[in-house]
C-alpha cells in the first residue's frame, strides 16, 4: 500500500522534472503564415518603440541594406543561451515580436543553465534535423557549438551568429562557415562606461575598480578589456582590482563590501552587467558608504531603469533588444534570399545615466 | 561498545578542528600583516555575516552527510523559498505570512526529498540531484525566469539590518549554529543522526523508527536552505530563480573541509562552522589583495583539496 503510494508520487516527481526542464529548456513555437496581419502590427510597433530605440534602428537598418522580401513565412530556428536569465527571457519575447512583424516563423530553443555547453550544443543538434532555412546563434562561449554550425552547414541551413562570438578560426578548421554576424562590440561598452565614470570623477583622479562575470566568458573579458584601457590610459585614474563577480548578486554584493572596506577612498564600480551592478550598489548603500561613489553597469534591464531613475544606480549601456532581434531576423531573411552580407554588423549603443534616463521610456 | 575506537575517532576529530583553528588564526594573522585594511571591526564583521549563509546551510548539510547522505538541492530550495516568499509579498500578503510560507516550502521540499530516500531506500545523490531539477524548475515557471524585487523593510532588514551591533544575518547563524550543536551533542536525534551513518541497520534492528529520523533530517537540511535563500532575498532586495546557485557544492566544500566524513557516522557542527570562516577570510582576503581573479577559483580549489587529502592521510594513521 505506502510502496504503491511513494511509487505514484516518484513518478508525479519525475514527470514535474520533465516538465520543468521542457519549459526551461526547449522551444517557444509560433507559427504566423498569415500574411495579412503583420502590417497593421508594424505599425504598432512603429509607435511604442522610443526614439533613441527608432534612431538606432534607423542606424542599423541603414547598414542591412537592402531590405529582404518580407512576409514568405519561412521558418526561421533561434538558439540562445538560457532562459533563466532575464536579459535572454527579453530576447526572446523580442524575436517572437519582431517575427510577427517580419512575417516570418520563429521558434526560440536554449541551454537549461547558463553553463550548460554540452547541452546547447545538443540542442543546437536537434534543431539541425527541423526543416528551419536558417538558425541564429548565441552561443555560451567561443567553441562549444562548433560541431553543430557544421552540420547545419552541411545541411544547407544559413547560419547567423548573433552576440556572443562563434570562434571563427576554429569553425574554418572544423570544415564549417558562418552566413552573417551580428554583434555588440562588448570593449565598447566596458569603454562607454569607463569614459562616463573618468569624466565624472574628473581631474581629481581616484581609485576605480571592475567587478567582471565569469572570468574567460566573452562578454565578460569584453567589458573588462575595454574599461581597463580606459582607465589605464586616463591620468590620475588607479584601476585597483579586477574581480569575479560570476554574473551572480550576492558574490557581487559580498565583493564590493570588501572592495570599500579595503579602499574606502574608491570613487566607482564599474560591473560587468546590471545584476551585479544592483547588487553592488546595495552593497554600498548598507556599508553606508554609496555617497560619492559611481556604479555602471551593462544591460540596461528593466530593474536596473527603476534604479538609475531613483537615484540608486549612476548608469548602463543600452542597445535595444528589439532592434537587434530586429536586424538578426533580417540578416537571416537576407542569407536565406542569396544577398551577399557584410562581415559583421555591430549594434549602436547608448550610455544611459542619471542625467539622461528619461529620454529611455519604454525602451525594449 | 566501541571504546578504543571511540577515543581515537573522537581525538582525530578534534585534532582536524584544531588544525583548522590554526589555519585560520595563521590566515588572519598573515593578511593583517599584509593589508591595514584586515584587521578592522568593520572588516571582521563583514566576513562574520557573509559566512552566515553558508554556516546556515552548513549546519543542515553537516547533520545529512553525519547521517551518511547528501543533498544536492538546497540551493534549489533556496531560490524556491525565496521566489514563494516574494511572489506572496508582491501579491499583498503581510511579510510574516509570506516569510512562514517560503520557510514552510522548504521544510516541505525537505519532507519529500527525505521520504523518498527513506521510503522507497532511492541513493540520496540521485533523489536529491533530481529534486534540484524539479525544484529549479519549479522556481522558474513560477517567476517566468525573471527576479521579483522592493520588499517591505522589515523584510530586507533580515538581510541587510544589525540587531545589538551585529548583522541579523550573524544573528540568525549563531541560533542557528547553537541549535546544532545542541541537537547533536545532547538530543536522543542526535544520536540516532550519527548511528545512521554509523550503521543503519543496526539501528534499524533495535526497534528504531529509521525512515522516520532520516526523513526528518532532510526537512531540517530544507529548512536551513529555505532560511538561507530568505537571506538572500532580503539582502538584495530581489528574489530569482538562479539564486543560490552551486550553494551546495559549497555548503558540502566547507562540511568536509570541517572534518566531517564524508562516509557518514563522524562529524562536527563546530568543524563545519570553522571551516566557513576560513573559507570567509580567504575569499576576503583576495578580495582586499586584489588577487587576480583568474587566481581565486584555483586557490579556493586547492585549499579543499590539501584539507581532504590530510583528513584521508590522518584518517589512515589513526
Amino acid at each position: 500500500m505506502s510502496k504503491r503510494f511513494w511509487a505514484t508520487v516518484v513518478s508525479l516527481m519525475l514527470l514535474l522534472g520533465l516538465l520543468a526542464s521542457a519549459g526551461c529548456g526547449t522551444s517557444q513555437p509560433t507559427s504566423h503564415e498569415n500574411n495579412a496581419q503583420p502590417i497593421t502590427l508594424q505599425a504598432e510597433q512603429k509607435t511604442a518603440l522610443n526614439p533613441k530605440a527608432q534612431a538606432m534602428e534607423k542606424a542599423l537598418m541603414e547598414q542591412l541594406q537592402p531590405m529582404p522580401q518580407m512576409n514568405t513565412g519561412d521558418k526561421i530556428g533561434v538558439l540562445v543561451i538560457s532562459l533563466t536569465n532575464p536579459y535572454w527571457v527579453g530576447m526572446r519575447d523580442a524575436y517572437l515580436a519582431v517575427a510577427k512583424d517580419l512575417g516570418v516563423a520563429v521558434d526560440v530553443a536554449s541551454a537549461p543553465t547558463e553553463g550548460d555547453t554540452k547541452s546547447q550544443l545538443e540542442t543546437l543538434e536537434a534543431m539541425t534535423a527541423k526543416d528551419y532555412k536558417a538558425m541564429i546563434l548565441s552561443p555560451i562561449e567561443p567553441f562549444n557549438l562548433v560541431p553543430g554550425v557544421v552540420k547545419a552547414n552541411q545541411k544547407g541551413i544559413k547560419v547567423v551568429n548573433l552576440g556572443p562570438p562563434i570562434d571563427p578560426a576554429t569553425l574554418r578548421q572544423a570544415g564549417g562557415h558562418l552566413d552573417g554576424k551580428i554583434t555588440v562590440d562588448f570593449e565598447e561598452q566596458g569603454a562607454m562606461a569607463a569614459r562616463y565614470i573618468v569624466d565624472k570623477i574628473g581631474s581629481d583622479g581616484g581609485k576605480v575598480a571592475i567587478i567582471q562575470g565569469i572570468p574567460g566568458a566573452g562578454q565578460s573579458e569584453g567589458r573588462t578589456n575595454g574599461a581597463r584601457k580606459v582607465f589605464e590610459q586616463s591620468k590620475g585614474i588607479n584601476l585597483v582590482s579586477i574581480q569575479p563577480g560570476n554574473w551572480d548578486r550576492n558574490t557581487a554584493y559580498n565583493i564590493a563590501t570588501n572592495l570599500v572596506q579595503a579602499h574606502s577612498d574608491l570613487k566607482a564600480i564599474f560591473c560587468c552587467n546590471d545584476v551585479m551592478a544592483l547588487a553592488a550598489a546595495d552593497a554600498l548603500e548598507a556599508a553606508g558608504k554609496r555617497q560619492g561613489k559611481i556604479v555602471f553597469g551593462v544591460d540596461f534591464i528593466q530593474q536596473a531603469q527603476e534604479a538609475i531613475k531613483a537615484g540608486k544606480l549612476d548608469g548602463s549601456i543600452a542597445y535595444s533588444s528589439k532592434v537587434y532581434a530586429r536586424a538578426g531576423l533580417i540578416l537571416a531573411m537576407k542569407a536565406v534570399q542569396g544577398h551577399t552580407l557584410p562581415a559583421a554588423v555591430y549594434s549602436p549603443l547608448a550610455a544611459v545615466t542619471r542625467e539622461n534616463v528619461g529620454e529611455f521610456e519604454n525602451w525594449q | 561498545m566501541m571504546n578504543e575506537s571511540t577515543w581515537k575517532t573522537l581525538l582525530s576529530r578534534h585534532l582536524s578542528q584544531l588544525l583548522l583553528i590554526a589555519a585560520l588564526a595563521g590566515l588572519m594573522l598573515y593578511l593583517s600583516a599584509a593589508s591595514p585594511f584586515f584587521w578592522q571591526w568593520e572588516n571582521l564583521r563583514n566576513i562574520a555575516d557573509q559566512s552566515a549563509l553558508m554556516m546556515i546551510l552548513g549546519v543542515g548539510m553537516t547533520l545529512v552527510i553525519i547521517a551518511g547522505g547528501i543533498d544536492l538541492s538546497v540551493g534549489a530550495i533556496a531560490a524556491l523559498s525565496g521566489i514563494i516568499m516574494a511572489l506572496l509579498l508582491k501579491s499583498g500578503t503581510n511579510s510574516t505570512a509570506a516569510l512562514t510560507a517560503g520557510l514552510v516550502v522548504g521544510v516541505l521540499a525537505g519532507l519529500s526529498t527525505g521520504g523518498l530516500i527513506s521510503r522507497m531506500r532511492l541513493n540520496p545523490f540521485i533523489v536529491t540531484l533530481a529534486m534540484m531539477s524539479v525544484i529549479r524548475g519549479v522556481a522558474l515557471i513560477l517567476s517566468q525566469g525573471m527576479p521579483v524585487y522592493n520588499f517591505p523593510a522589515e523584510v530586507t532588514w533580515l538581510g541587510k539590518g544589525f540587531a545589538a551591533g551585529l548583522p541579523v544575518p550573524l544573528w540568525l547563524a549563531l541560533a542557528v549554529v547553537l541549535a546544532g550543536v545542541l541537537v547533536l551533542n545532547t538530543t536522543r536525534f542526535g544520536q540516532y543522526v550519527q548511528a545512521i551513518g554509523g550503521n543503519e541497520e543496526a539501528l534499524h534492528r533495535s526497534g528504531v523508527q529509521v525512515r522516520l529520523y532520516k526523513t526528518a533530517i532532510y526537512a531540517l537540511s530544507g529548512f536551513c536552505a529555505a532560511l538561507a535563500g530568505i537571506i538572500v532575498a532580503a539582502r538584495l532586495n530581489t528574489a530569482e530563480p538562479t539564486a543560490g546557485w552551486m550553494f551546495e557544492l559549497e555548503a558540502i566544500a566547507a562540511v568536509i573541509l570541517g572534518g566531517t566524513s564524508m562516509k557518514g557516522g563522524v562529524g562536527s557542527v563546530a568543524g563545519t562552522v570553522i571551516a566557513c570562516l576560513l573559507l570567509g577570510v580567504l575569499r576576503n582576503g583576495l578580495t582586499i589583495l586584489s588577487i587576480h581573479s583568474y587566481y581565486q577559483q584555483l586557490l579556493i580549489g586547492l585549499i579543499i583539496l590539501f584539507a581532504v587529502v590530510s583528513s584521508e592521510i590522518r584518517e589512515g594513521i589513526s
